[in-house]
């Protein structure tokens, strides 16, 4: 972990939907560079990243991003001066430009100097590589262009912390790398948080990664660290064994087995979805598993 | 300036012009056939084409890009106020045009079914505030022009007679009516104001 100031600092996060418990006790602490979220469907990541996006307020808990407490209506409006924002579903209006919808964001974030705020926009959009195609109506972009509008509009007025919400969900290879350098190019000088089902993402691009399942953070470490939980707990057999909490048949047909091995077992290179398995398997058993 | 122009565009024109037009052609509809409607029939379509007006206007809040403009600091009541502020001109000017488009003889008093419009009015933006605030739905205004038809056909039908709302212009009841319209409006308006501003916390304990 890093001794970097923190840009976001929450502690005792809950929020309830009901009767379910979609955030219980987060506490973390998030310094500039790319930190992955990681965690099964329903595991509050979302959830999170749209409290700290100040989108929805916590039941319980408290944080401040940059210094400014969302607490307040002035204090609110601080952290949203610093913020960028992708959501899990963009959502936008067909009929303006990719450069139309982008400048409307940047009214929204305040950005009043009119010239100013097209030279900021047509700068994000060629950072996304959109430049060729500003003057293209959103509805005749493909997804991955759209996915890139998006995320221009979350860098316009170069905030200091980007809320990623499944960024290359729906994405083919190319566009997934692609936007890899943008967010990887994101995290330089700024705090990145992004929400992902890709380990590969995380493994790419995170200095740090957080564990969430059940609305509770299982792990909070670097990559290697979570990488490390499954060192010595991953090997091969030509047969499944039924030990293992997780097993499957490899491309060469062999069968890779994740959980603990039995006495003589041909031990593999562990990778960081066995790490994130294993944690997960014992996410139900245990709420302690924060690396130190 | 910027802020209003580009609200302008977020603004569903189309749905607000479709239910425009059918409230005039059902006002209109007497007189292109050349009818003479009856008191009551011209307060019926009047009704109707108000009614009309408040299912275009249940769409008015939808913004499909609400996620991601969620947390931007231009604050939420704003951006709802400047949109219901370009689109009042336009509905004072259509509800004129509905009212010039109804015989003069069989014309109810205008204030008070003027009133009833800016009350159905008020109720649509209200249901839309309310639900934008409840949920996360993008786009809600189908839903709450449902709920606002519903309430249309319901509310004469289950209405106490103490608190009839839907007299006709010649009952003795009608400033006392209107007295309760007024009361609607301003109540819904208070109710879509408060609705607007995003909370800064939730309720605790749940």
């Amino acid at each position: 972990m890093t001794s970097l100031t923190p840009t976001v600092s929450a502690s005792g996060l809950s929020l309830h939907y009901g009767r379910t418990r979609a955030l219980d006790d987060v506490s973390l602490r998030l310094t500039p560079g790319v930190t992955g979220l990681l965690g099964p469907n329903g595991a509050g990541k979302t959830t999170l990243l749209r409290v700290l996006a100040t989108a929805v307020p916590a039941d319980r808990g408290a944080f401040t991003v940059l210094g400014h407490d969302p607490g307040s209506a002035r204090g609110r409006q601080e952290v949203r001066r610093r913020l960028g924002y992708l959501p899990q579903t963009p959502g936008f209006h067909p009929d303006f430009t990719a450069f139309e919808f982008v400048d409307y964001v940047a009214i929204l974030k305040e950005l009043a100097d009119r010239r100013e705020r097209h030279r900021e926009v047509r700068r994000v959009l060629e950072e996304v590589d959109l430049g060729d195609v500003r003057g293209r109506r959103i509805k005749k972009l493909s997804g991955g262009m759209r996915q890139r509008v998006a995320l221009a509009a979350a860098l316009v007025g170069d905030p200091g912390f980007l809320v990623l919400d499944e960024p290359t969900v729906g994405l083919d290879p190319e566009q997934r790398m692609r936007f890899r350098e943008l967010i990887a190019g994101a995290g330089e000088g700024r705090t990145v948080l992004l929400s992902t089902h890709q380990t590969e993402d995380v493994a790419m691009l995170c200095h740090r990664v957080i564990v969430m399942a059940a609305g509770a953070v299982r792990f909070d470490g670097t990559p290697a660290e979570l990488t490390a939980r499954a060192a010595g707990r991953v090997w091969s057999s030509t047969e499944k064994d039924p030990g293992a909490k997780a097993g499957w048949r490899t491309g060469t047909g062999s069968f890779r087995n994740v959980g603990d091995p039995p006495p003589g077992a041909e031990p593999a290179e562990p990778t960081l979805e066995d790490g994130y398995l294993l944690v997960l398997d014992g996410a139900g058993t245990t709420g302690t598993e924060m690396a130190a | 300036m910027d802020l209003v122009g580009s609200l302008w565009r977020t603004v569903p024109w189309r749905v607000l012009a479709v239910a425009g037009a059918l409230g005039l052609l059902i006002v209109g509809t007497p007189l292109a056939t050349g009818a003479e409607p009856a008191s009551w029939q011209t307060l019926l379509l009047l009704r109707g084409a108000a009614l009309t007006g408040g299912l275009g206007l249940a769409f008015l809040l939808d913004d499909p890009a609400r996620h991601l403009t969620a947390p931007v600091p231009t604050p939420r009541l704003v951006r709802q106020a400047l949109r219901a502020a370009l689109v009042a001109p336009f509905a004072a000017l259509w509800w004129a045009a509905v009212l010039l488009l109804t015989p003069s003889a069989s014309r109810p008093p205008v204030g008070g079914i003027t009133l009833e419009a800016v009350a159905v009015g008020a109720f649509a933006l209200a249901a839309a505030a309310l639900a934008v605030r409840l949920t996360d739905e993008a786009r809600p205004g189908p839903f709450v022009a449902a709920s606002l038809l519903l309430a249309a056909v319901l509310g004469p039908l289950l209405a106490p007679e103490d608190w009839a709302l839907f007299v006709q212009a010649g009952d003795p009841r009608w400033p006392l009516a209107h007295e309760r319209w007024a009361v609607l409006a301003a109540a819904t308006a208070v109710a879509g104001a408060v609705c607007g501003p995003e909370p800064l916390g939730r309720r605790r304990g749940r």
